[in-house]
């Protein structure tokens, strides 16, 4: 059979997050029957544990559907479902590079959100083609009026290009269909005369190695051929090509318009640069296809095995994850307190959460993290700059001529009557709103500049408190501004914890030190013995709590029959503070910090 | 190598031997113990093999000096098989014990036990009494009446028993403070010898536990820290002397067999799950009756979580279970006792436990813990054995 790359169309679902992108993927996949109806379980696509027990998705997925449509012919259509959370937007750019159209969900009861309009202006500016569909129409509380205004309104769309959708009770899902059919276009670039591909993504398998998440724009692709990486010019044989259903399926050739995978010769991961593009070794390509903008970190924190012998466990697990998660970086660090670790970053703090929680449970490793920190330019006396993404570097102050700290660009969204309180709290985070811009007659979208270490503690959990869960917020990084920055070091017992240690605003020390204090107080377990825990400023106290203590542990019964039970109990209590981190007299839960930035006030 | 127990200590260690009776009419939702519903033969197939296991026993001519029959509900034996038990129990011991002491359940309490205890020789009788107020009891899943633990008590005293204790139990769920000082003050217009007064404990695999994990009935440690001091005050001020975290007397009543217990002497456990530590070795009997005859037959006893006794073993536990005591330890009688062990580690610790005021020492060398330590004496206990490294408990396969 011949080939005809017209009959393929390949799109993504992008969205806010939790507008009901991956419930929509369900139904598409039933109503292709690309999975049988008993064996469909809610959120199929959200494979990993993580995801299924968030009910959020944190990687893309890929999944190639056949439809027989109604003009009588049958298309192959390549569906990419995208996270729609802020700290993964970089999942969204990759998949749209690989697509020539996407679907753009509005849940009806919310309305366009912070991430609907970033969203879809990355699908714009990729010249994608946007189908806007409302979901979740089943709703009582769905306004289709308000919906389509704002699309109207906020991304020039057109209303008569709308489709009213339910991913829950399976809505619009054949018009859906038709429309990635008629509107969207066929794979693009498909008569280049020299074979590409794009990788989107790649995976480690400890079976068969790193593989690549592909885009077939032109030629084909078969096991056995070489192929050869363009940016570094690096060749290899492939050794498996096969496509999302969604398990990965082994096929004959990949063809212009195809996602699917490949297997080659290629061990390490970081011979593969997601963004790369993929020709044949023998006819290399004149050019390469666009690829990505690197993405940057924006938090960093330290992460330490719990216990030191794990230093290898940890190394070979971050090194995995590396493999599927591009935008983790990580270096070796030590710290007086923890010993041996390395220092991570991430992009954005439910990243951060997510790394750690698969460190612990995929790789079995139990870890430690430090307070997180943003990148800071430090220039010292003298005009030399380096940067600070750990506050034990932090220059001596007397040495420091001037701090920076990065800034970001955030869009928020929130409806007229919450500007009052959303200014203030803007304030309060060191903030400046740029321009306030009216969505409708109910909303507005404030443009603005804060300091990146305000927003990561608990702006976002503010914002949706002040807003009673109806406002939203977008960003980017911004540029970095010089600021009254200070070291702020946390003493447990007296002793200076180097893990604990932070950058805080000079303005805002003490009240961010007695909030922590307060905070590692009631986290911290209680104890036996009295145990302060303060806050101090180049070796200044300024605010102080206490842990909670012990009030009561003791065996009521305790004779003759008990001693070798009662013995083993008291080891195993022994071993249970193992499970924490003794820093001098105190245990500490691994995960403090996550908990510390978690709970509001 | 160091031999053990050091000649001398052989002959100056009281030697305790404690007999399981594992039968109960029904089971307290509390209850941890290992206890069965006795069917068909069962007694007399327990009585035998438990003079049976009494010749397994290397005693080496030492002589009993304290012995306890605990259960289940040693009670629910007919008075001959009271008799045939005690008999049994004579033949091994040396000679009358100094102290025996047998727990009983209000309900099995009759003149005719009570009669063949007496001839054997029993001094000091343990009524299982836990509460007063019926509501309580019967949210307990226990078997007895107010009404029943006042005969009890009544049949007892006119026996003439040389030591008699109630035990009760506090921070019952829906118990309120005054419920708690009610049951202890008509405990005290019994003025019974001895009182023992034990916290309700979540124990795993009880009724109890499954309401707990269902969440129909809540921890609170706050409020069991209060009801302990509350008792630890009441108590005192009435005349019975804290002896232990859950045990109080008036003078010269102390159980003497549980003080050999705590200060980490030797004792033979005889009977399904009993324990023993003795001729070197800590072991346990199989929780199970049907197991347990036919290890008797087999000719093993105490294998299960068989340790070991190294003198540094002895030296950290005298110490953590030495603490539960009100008159904690004496530490220079204990380097003496286990010159072996690594002390110094201990040594680094201990006085932060008296600068956090956990614990008291006196001039000699003798260290206990304050009211608020024995509060915390589990907690204590861990951070010892954690100070002590090399001090593991070491299995034998
Ligand atoms: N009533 C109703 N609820 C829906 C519909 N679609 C999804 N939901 C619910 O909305 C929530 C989010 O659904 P998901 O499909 O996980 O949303 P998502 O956009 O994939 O979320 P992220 O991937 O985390 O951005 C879930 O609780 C769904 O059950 C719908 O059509 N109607
Ligand atoms: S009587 Fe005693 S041993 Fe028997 S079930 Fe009740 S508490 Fe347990
Ligand atoms: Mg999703």
């Amino acid at each position: 059979m011949k080939h005809d790359p017209t009959l393929t169309r390949n799109f993504c679902i992008i969205a806010h997050v939790d507008h009901g992108k991956t419930t929509l993927s369900d139904r598409l996949l039933e109503y292709t029957s690309t999975i049988a109806k008993r064996v469909m379980t809610d959120q199929h696509l959200d494979s990993m544990d993580l995801e299924k027990e968030r009910g959020i998705t944190i990687k893309m997925h890929p999944v190639t559907m056949t439809y027989p449509a109604k003009d009588g012919k049958t298309y192959k259509l390549n569906l990419m479902d995208t996270p729609g959370h802020v700290d993964f937007s970089y999942e969204v750019s990759r998949s749209l590079a690989a697509c020539e159209g996407a679907l753009l969900l509005i849940d009806a009861a919310q309305g366009v959100e912070a991430q609907t309009v970033a969203n879809a202006h990355l699908a714009f500016t990729q010249g994608l083609k946007i189908i806007p569909v409302i979901n979740k129409i089943d709703l009582p509380s769905a306004n289709l009026e308000l919906c389509t205004r704002q699309l109207e309104d906020i991304l020039t769309i057109p209303a008569e290009e709308v489709i009213l959708a339910s991913g829950k009770s399976g809505i619009g899902i054949e018009e859906i269909l038709e429309a990635v059919i008629s509107r969207i276009p066929p794979p693009r670039w498909s008569d280049y005369p020299t074979t590409r591909m794009l990788v989107f993504d790649s995976k480690y398998d400890s079976y068969r190695g790193v593989i690549s998440h592909v885009r077939v724009f032109s030629g084909t692709f078969k096991a056995g051929e070489m192929m050869m990486l363009m940016s570094s010019g690096q060749k290899s044989e492939i050794k498996e090509v096969g496509m999302f259903h969604p398990g990965m399926i082994k096929c004959k050739e990949l063809r212009p318009g195809d996602v699917g995978y490949i297997v080659s010769n290629i061990k390490s991961v970081d011979e593969i640069k997601i963004g790369d593009t993929i020709t044949h070794a023998n006819k290399p390509a004149a050019e390469m296809l666009p690829g990505y903008k690197e993405v940057h970190p924006m938090v960093y924190c330290g992460l330490y095995p719990l216990e030191s012998s794990d230093y290898e466990k940890l190394k070979v697990a971050l090194g995995k994850l590396r493999l599927n998660d591009s935008a983790l970086q990580y270096q070796q660090e030590t710290s007086v307190a923890l010993g041996f670790g390395f220092r991570c970053g991430f992009l954005g703090l439910l990243h951060m959460e997510i790394l750690q929680e698969r460190i612990r449970r995929e790789y079995d490793v139990d870890i430690i993290s430090t307070y997180p920190s943003v990148v800071y330019r430090v220039k010292k006396h003298g005009g030399q700059v380096i940067e600070v993404d750990n506050p034990v570097n932090l220059p001596d102050p007397a040495s420091i001529e001037e701090i920076s700290e990065p800034t970001i660009k955030a869009s928020i969204h929130i409806p007229n009557e919450f500007l009052g309180d959303m200014m203030s709290l803007i304030m309060e985070k060191r903030g400046s709103c740029d321009h306030t811009d009216t969505l409708d007659s109910t909303r507005v979208m404030l443009t603005c500049t804060l300091p990146l270490n305000e927003i990561l503690v608990d702006f976002n959990d503010r914002l949706k408190s002040i807003t009673h869960g109806y406002g939203s917020m977008d960003y980017e990084l911004g540029d970095y501004r010089p600021s009254d920055l200070v070291k702020m070091e946390i003493l447990v017992n007296g002793d200076p914890v180097d893990a604990f240690a932070c950058i805080v605003h000079r303005s805002k020390a003490e009240t961010q030190g007695r909030s922590l204090c307060e905070k590692l107080a009631e986290i911290i377990p209680p104890q036996m013995f009295k145990i302060a825990v303060q806050a101090a400023i180049g070796g200044k106290i300024i605010a102080r709590d206490n842990v909670r203590e012990m009030r009561k542990d003791v065996t009521a019964k305790c004779y003759g029959g008990d001693i070798s039970r009662k013995r083993k109990l008291l080891d195993k209590q022994k071993e249970g503070k193992k499970k924490m981190k003794q820093i001098g007299k105190v245990s500490i839960p691994p995960d403090a910090f996550i908990q510390v930035l978690k709970t509001n006030h | 190598m160091v031999e053990f127990p050091p000649a001398q200590e052989k002959a100056e260690t009281p030697l305790g031997l404690y007999v399981h009776v594992p039968f109960c009419a029904t089971t307290c939702d509390f209850c941890a113990f290992y206890q069965t519903v006795p069917q068909g033969d069962a007694v007399p197939r327990y009585l035998e093999a438990v003079a049976a296991e009494t010749a397994r026993v290397e005693w080496a001519g030492r002589r009993v000096a304290t012995v306890f029959w605990g259960g289940g509900t040693p009670g629910l034996l007919r008075a001959r098989e009271l008799r045939q038990l005690g008999e049994a129990t004579l033949r091994c011991s040396g000679g009358p014990p100094e102290e025996w002491s047998v727990e009983l359940a209000p309900a099995t309490v009759t003149p005719d036990r009570l009669a063949v205890l007496q001839e054997l020789g029993v001094t000091r009788i343990s009524l299982g009494v836990q509460s007063f107020n019926a509501g309580l009891l019967d949210a307990l899943g226990r078997q007895h009446m107010p009404a029943q633990v006042y005969r009890a008590y009544e049949l007892i005293r006119a026996q003439g028993f040389a030591s008699v204790n109630l035990d009760l139990m506090f921070a019952l769920p829906g118990q309120s403070e005054e419920q708690w000082r009610a049951d202890l003050a008509e405990a005290l217009r019994l003025a019974p010898d001895h009182l023992s007064t034990y916290c309700l404990t979540f124990e795993e695999d009880t009724a109890l536990w499954v309401k707990l994990s269902q969440g129909k009935v809540k921890l609170d440690p706050e409020k069991e820290a209060a009801f302990y001091r509350r008792t630890w005050e009441f108590l005192e001020e009435s005349g019975y002397a804290q002896y232990e975290i859950s045990n109080f007397a008036r003078p010269g009543h102390a159980c003497r067999h549980n003080l050999n217990t705590w200060r980490m002497h030797e004792w033979v456990g005889l009977g399904p799950s009993a324990a023993s530590q003795f001729g070197g070795w800590r072991g346990s009997n199989p929780p199970d009756l049907a197991l347990w005859l036919t290890e008797v037959a087999a000719g093993r006893r105490a294998q299960a979580d068989q340790t070991r006794l190294t003198p540094g073993l002895l030296a950290v536990d005298s110490v953590v279970f030495g603490l539960r005591m009100n008159e904690g330890v004496r530490l220079p009688r204990l380097r003496r006792r286990f010159p072996t062990a690594r002390w110094e580690a201990l040594m680094d610790f201990l006085p932060k436990l008296i600068i956090e005021g956990l614990a008291e020492a006196s001039v000699e060398g003798r260290l206990w813990l304050t009211p608020r330590g024995r509060l915390l004496a589990d907690s204590i206990g861990s951070a010892i054995i954690a100070a002590f490294p090399s001090e593991n408990l070491t299995p034998i396969l």
